[in-house]
């Protein structure tokens, strides 16, 4: 310590001050910064930690240990050994004035001068303090005294002196101990034992020792290397430790002829060993020039017999600075807290924590557990400054029908929450391939119905000739521009994208108006402008610009596209060029560079990545010639998929390349469900067969499993069974007649039973079937009912056991459960059953089968069966 | 946001793992105290410990919950060497009425010399299977033929992994395109540099699980791993716990591209690393989806990362909350 490792204590009483002694001693006071600015001239311990030097004491050269006064008065009393092994009592400011000041400045000298290894305060005697020292010949090396020694024979005169002389140095000296032990040895290490104020147990050097001070003469040994650092564990006083080298030796003074237990040996030489005061059975270990301090977590407290007793021991290892450490102090009564210092003296204040352990619910609440708590975190409802990960939108989706409305089907993008763009895109172009596949059944079934489906992409490509372009004037200007001439399939596409309806028409204006409606003014005036209506496309700015929600801007835009002149080399030319890159209206943008391009060229137009991806290609259809066009959807179509942008299905439809694009969209969000639907609506089998689809539904199952949305996962097994038949389960359960065999089901149909359910005899049909009680087989009559005694097959009364008051009230409220009551149900244990109703009743009072004498707990056999489906709690 | 609420545990002692079952109504956990409680939730969203038992005699490190169609069966492993296999059953005496359930044990476990450091059930499709993994480096996969017979279990493969196991993981992808695949964590501490990180493929062919891949980069000591809920996409998703979170995605090469018959080639790209915790991180845990990834730290934190789908980068994780347990920490034990 007199070199240059200082070390660190914590004060015993006083926890928010330390003391750091190398070549003087620094005490230190912690403060907590957390709602404070750190001060000037403070040290930061950690993130919410500083400390601020209060005072420091240079009065004790050599040091070699220091000890901290366990009393509460003096509080800043400290014991220090120094090289010469003399024991010197010095404090820190503050307490002169206390009635101890006699105290400071006392020294202790042993008979011979050595080095003093080691000081430990008795806990119990707070005036008892024991000093370990070197050998010297046959002298003693373990000296206890008493701080206090009243009876040191010349107190008196040296009091005396002391006044008169002031000569301080000489006059406190005390050469009596009070015990002397440990003759011809050495001393290296030093505690009070707990269990009696007595006991002190010394690491010697070769031997662990323990003196007991009723008897001196005696003492109780074990040969040992490990002979550093003992330190009695605060929790369980018989559990000692030690070290030698780089090995820890845990020791049961109970049995202690050799040590419980051997920690794993380090590398290199261990400096400090400290049981944790607040936690039982955590031992910190430090090793030489390491920045680590390794966790010994002791599971089981040990006991000394039996053989299966292996203590769980769970190592850890913290890294609390990126320096080697010199010397770590647990906190006395902070949990788990230490402070460590360096070897330059920059300190870090941490604590050690439990270590959690967490998981997921399906629903998404985390469940974590640390030391012997649990900790329960659910998402707030109604919270949006976090945007909602897709695991809940699914669950909100799921509830909401998301994806069920087959007539309205742009109106899913609604049910989705109407918050993605990408996904309104989607549901949109899906409710006009639906439109226009009916359109087109309608007027030449079987023939083209099937291509709306694929996509624009494959519309394009269809399309056979050449299209010619023509010349047409602009509405209100003298201008004209080359617009290709629309056959069939361009138009088909141009529907497909919304800018014009149904029907032969090919006017834009009800889009326009909806536009209009819906507040788009710049995508509206866009639309109007590439239809060559400028006057039209600057009605729509003034009209966005006076209604109050739009852009007042919009006039400006507005009066500079009225300025729009043909000429090549006019300013109005350059200054729109220009100028437009600084718009920040996407719609504006490509307006400006529609007209200041040249004939033939519409990049600026065409890739503006921020224009939805509709209003590109459907000016892409009405401006490029069949090469350029197919050209340009090829390149849009794959970055689209790169991308796995929902807008992009408008180009591949519902075809393999609509699967390689969802395929992206998947990877990228994880949104099985939109992927589900949106290939359930209308795919070719091929495509719904695709390994990849079929995944996809069968992950979305899962999920809503999980969450117990059993209704919502029916309602999609049915949604999927319309498009793909072969996704229908076969009837699992039949019910056969005891003595012919056959299904009694089955010939109570006229079609095959293709049995969504189980057992489901007499309920539908003429009344004369449901009065059938015996096999349509063999005419055997069927099993009675366990409770009703009557055989199946027979309509039951509305409740049984109930009083005829009461029959008319559940009559009422069975009615809707009046089929189910007839089903034949029985318990697959013990094989009794009845009338699902009877059963039903019976179970909501009792426990075992109504069969006398069987004592089966038919009800409670199924725990997923006595699940609610989470739709049910659902508000 | 998200909001915290404490639930007495009662454990005499550590809480080493937490589990739920498939429909998140039921929990699990256990304990150094060498029990397993059970806990069921109640309409009001309450935990009641339904079940608390003596499983083990030593530290129970890890619980895991099959699934419901398998029954109501939990396995357990602990540092007694031995893993155990739990059932439910419907009680003689009226312990539903008290409102606790009756859980025997079906099978030990005891092929393990060492520590038994994790336990996992495999995704449902594969039948009833579990995986354990100890301290002397063996995983070992178990499979039971009678579903309907808990109690008879059999050593189905021995992997060994060379390097003492603390964590293991079953790809959960039940795609036919995705061969059955376990990825395993060391902890091994010594100071080599071999990578801590292996994954094994089921082999069709040879009936063997084989090496498929080694994640070279890590190579410090990992406490947990997790395969996030494959949810169809196209690669897999796996999240380790080292010193710091990584995050890794295996994108299988296309089968017609490689040999037929040899292991799956992936290509491997670590999308995310985060050293916020500062210190060694413990566990790691998906959410249902495998969108938000859980942590926690020696920094007493809880930490979520999210992916970030507006930006164009794929699988681009932020991180969007943290806990910190300082406050609540103190007031315990």
């Amino acid at each position: 310590m007199s070199g240059s490792k200082p070390d660190i204590l914590w004060a015993p009483h006083q926890v928010d001050r330390f003391v750091v002694c190398d070549s003087e001693l620094s005490l230190y006071h912690v403060e907590s910064t957390v709602n404070s600015e750190l001060k000037a001239g403070s040290l930061r311990l950690s993130e919410d930690s500083a400390a601020t030097l209060l005072s420091i004491n240079s009065e004790t050269p050599y040091m070699k240990c220091v000890a901290w006064y366990l009393s509460y008065d003096p509080e800043c009393l400290l014991a220090v050994g120094q090289a010469n092994g003399r024991v010197v009592l010095t404090s820190l400011g503050q307490d002169h004035n206390s009635k101890f000041r006699d105290l400071i400045g006392k020294e202790f000298v042993p008979k011979h001068a050595r080095q003093c290894n080691t000081l430990a305060w008795n806990p119990v005697d707070n005036n008892w303090l024991a000093a370990g020292l070197d050998k010297h010949r046959a002298d003693f090396s373990v000296l206890i005294w008493d701080i206090c020694s009243k009876y040191t024979p010349d107190i008196v005169p040296m009091e005396k002196v002391r006044l008169s002389v002031g000569e301080t140095e000489t006059s406190l000296l005390v050469t009596k101990p009070l015990y002397e032990l440990g003759q011809n040895d050495a001393c290296l290490s030093l505690c009070w034992l707990p269990r009696d104020q007595k006991l002190l147990l010394a690491g010697m050097h070769r031997n662990l020792a323990i003196f007991d001070l009723r008897n001196t003469s005696q003492k109780m040994f074990v040969n040992t290397k490990a002979v550093q650092g003992v330190t009695v564990d605060p929790y369980f006083h018989d559990r000692v430790a030690s070290f030698y080298e780089g090995q820890v030796a845990i020791w049961d003074l109970r049995k202690f002829e050799k040590p419980v237990l051997t920690l794993t040996e380090q590398p290199k030489p261990l400096t400090k060993v400290a049981w944790c005061p607040t936690r039982t059975g955590l031992l910190a270990t430090l090793t030489r020039d390491s920045n680590i301090i390794r966790l010994y977590d002791m599971q089981h407290t040990p006991t000394p017999i039996g053989d299966e007793t292996e203590p769980t021991i769970i190592e850890r290892s913290v890294q609390p600075c990126d320096n080697y450490i010199a010397s770590f102090a647990w906190h006395p009564t902070s949990q788990n807290r230490m402070i460590v210092v360096t070897p330059n003296r920059t300190m870090s204040d941490f604590t050690v924590f439990e270590r959690i352990s967490l998981a997921w619910s399906p629903i998404t609440s985390l469940m974590w557990a640390c030391g012997r708590h649990l900790y329960e975190c659910a998402e707030e409802e109604n919270d949006n400054s976090l945007e909602k990960d897709i695991a809940t939108k699914m669950r909100l989706r799921a509830l909401s029908r998301y994806g069920l409305d087959t007539e309205q089907v742009w109106r899913n993008h609604i049910l989705a929450g109407n918050e993605d763009p990408q996904l309104k895109s989607l549901w949109y172009t899906l409710h006009f391939m639906k439109q226009y596949t009916e359109d087109m059944d309608q007027k030449s079934p079987g023939n083209k119905g099937s291509l709306v489906y694929a996509g624009i992409k494959s519309i394009v490509k269809s399309s056979l000739g050449m299209v010619e372009s023509s010349r047409h004037n602009w509405s209100g200007l003298d201008k004209q521009s080359d617009i290709q001439n629309l056959n069939e399939e361009r138009i088909l596409a141009l529907q497909l994208c919304g800018w014009i309806k149904k029907g032969t028409d090919v006017d834009v204006g009800p889009f326009l108006n909806s536009l209009v409606q819906e507040g788009e003014w710049e995508r509206a005036a866009a639309v109007a402008l590439f239809n060559l209506d400028i006057r039209r496309a600057i009605q729509i700015l003034n009209e966005g610009a006076s209604s109050g929600k739009g852009d007042l801007n919009l006039n400006v835009v507005a009066m500079a596209l009225s300025g729009y002149t043909d000429e090549k080399n006019s300013l109005w030319r350059e200054m729109c060029g220009t100028l437009r890159l600084q718009l920040n209206n996407p719609y504006l943008c490509i307006m400006f560079a529609f007209l200041t391009s040249e004939a033939g060229s519409y990049d600026g137009v065409l890739y503006e990545n921020k224009v939805a991806v509709r209003d590109r290609v459907a000016f892409a259809c009405k401006f490029l010639s069949d090469s350029q066009l197919n050209r340009y959807i090829e390149k849009l179509t794959n970055e689209m998929k790169e991308a796995g942008n929902l807008e992009g299905i408008l180009l591949t439809g519902l075809t393999k390349d609509g699967v390689d694009l969802m395929e992206s969209y998947v990877d990228r969000t994880g949104d099985v469900q939109t992927a589900s639907y949106c290939m359930l609506q209308g795919s070719p089998l091929d495509v719904l067969k695709d390994e990849r689809v079929q995944y996809w539904i069968e992950n979305y199952r899962n999920l809503l499993d999980a969450w117990r949305f059993w209704h919502k996962r029916a309602e999609f097994d049915i949604h999927r069974s319309k498009l793909d038949p072969s996704s229908k389960p076969l009837a699992q359960v039949f019910v056969s007649c005891n003595f012919c065999g056959k299904s009694i089901s089955y010939s109570c149909s006229t079609v095959p039973h293709q049995g969504r359910g189980f057992s489901q005899y007499g309920v539908s049909g003429s009344p004369t079937k449901s009065k059938v009680t015996s096999c349509p087989g063999c005419r055997k009559p069927l099993p009675r009912c366990a409770l009703c005694l009557i055989n199946m097959g027979t309509p039951v009364s509305s409740c049984p056991g109930g009083s005829k008051s009461d029959e008319k009230v559940d009559l009422s409220k069975d009615k809707k459960l009046a089929q189910f009551n007839n089903w034949f149900t029985w318990c697959h244990n013990c094989r009794h059953g009845g009338h699902a109703g009877h059963m039903l009743s019976w179970f909501r009072d009792h426990a075992e089968c109504p069969v006398s004498a069987c004592t089966c707990k038919c009800m409670q056999l199924d725990t997923t069966g006595n699940l609610v489906p989470a739709e049910t709690v659902q508000p | 946001m998200f909001v915290a609420r404490s639930i007495a545990a009662d454990h005499k002692d550590l809480i080493h793992d937490v589990s739920f079952d498939f429909h998140g109504r039921r929990m699990a956990t256990c304990s150094s105290d060498q029990s397993v409680k059970v806990w069921d939730k109640s309409e009001s969203g309450e935990w009641h410990c339904t079940a608390s038992w003596k499983t083990h005699s030593g530290s129970v490190w890890r619980v895991t919950w099959a699934h419901p169609e398998f029954g109501q069966v939990l396995a357990s492993c602990s540092f007694d060497r031995t893993a155990a296999v739990w059932e439910e059953i419907v009680g003689e005496s009226n312990d539903k009425l008290r409102g606790q359930s009756h859980w025997v044990k079906r099978t030990t476990l005891v092929d393990s010399r060492t520590s038994v450091t994790d336990v996992k059930f495999a995704p449902k499709h594969m039948g009833l299977m579990l995986a354990t993994c100890s301290a002397d480096g063996i995983v070992r996969i178990y499979e039971a033929p009678d579903v309907m017979n808990l109690s008879q279990w059999s050593l189905q493969h021995e992997i060994s992994c060379k390097l003492s196991c603390s964590c293991i993981s079953w790809n959960p992808s039940s795609s036919r395109a995705h061969a059955p695949m376990i990825a395993v964590g060391s902890d091994d501490s010594s100071p080599n540099a071999m990578a801590k990180v292996q994954i094994f493929e089921y082999n069709e062919n040879t009936r063997k699980y084989a090496k498929a891949e080694t994640l070279l980069t890590v190579t410090d000591p990992v406490h947990d791993i997790a395969f996030a809920p494959n949810l169809g996409r196209s690669f897999h998703i796996l999240a380790i716990a080292t010193k710091d979170v990584r995050i890794f995605t295996l994108k299988p090469v296309r089968k017609e591209l490689t040999s037929s018959g040899g292991p799956t080639k992936f290509e491997i790209h670590i999308v995310a690393q985060f050293d916020n915790h500062n210190s060694q991180v413990w566990r790691v845990s998906w959410n249902i989806t495998g969108t938000v990834l859980a942590s926690s730290g020696d920094d007493g934190c809880v930490r979520l990362w999210k992916g970030n789908s507006s930006v164009e980068e794929l699988l681009l994780y932020v991180d969007t909350l943290e806990f910190s347990l300082r406050n609540v920490n103190s007031e315990i034990f």
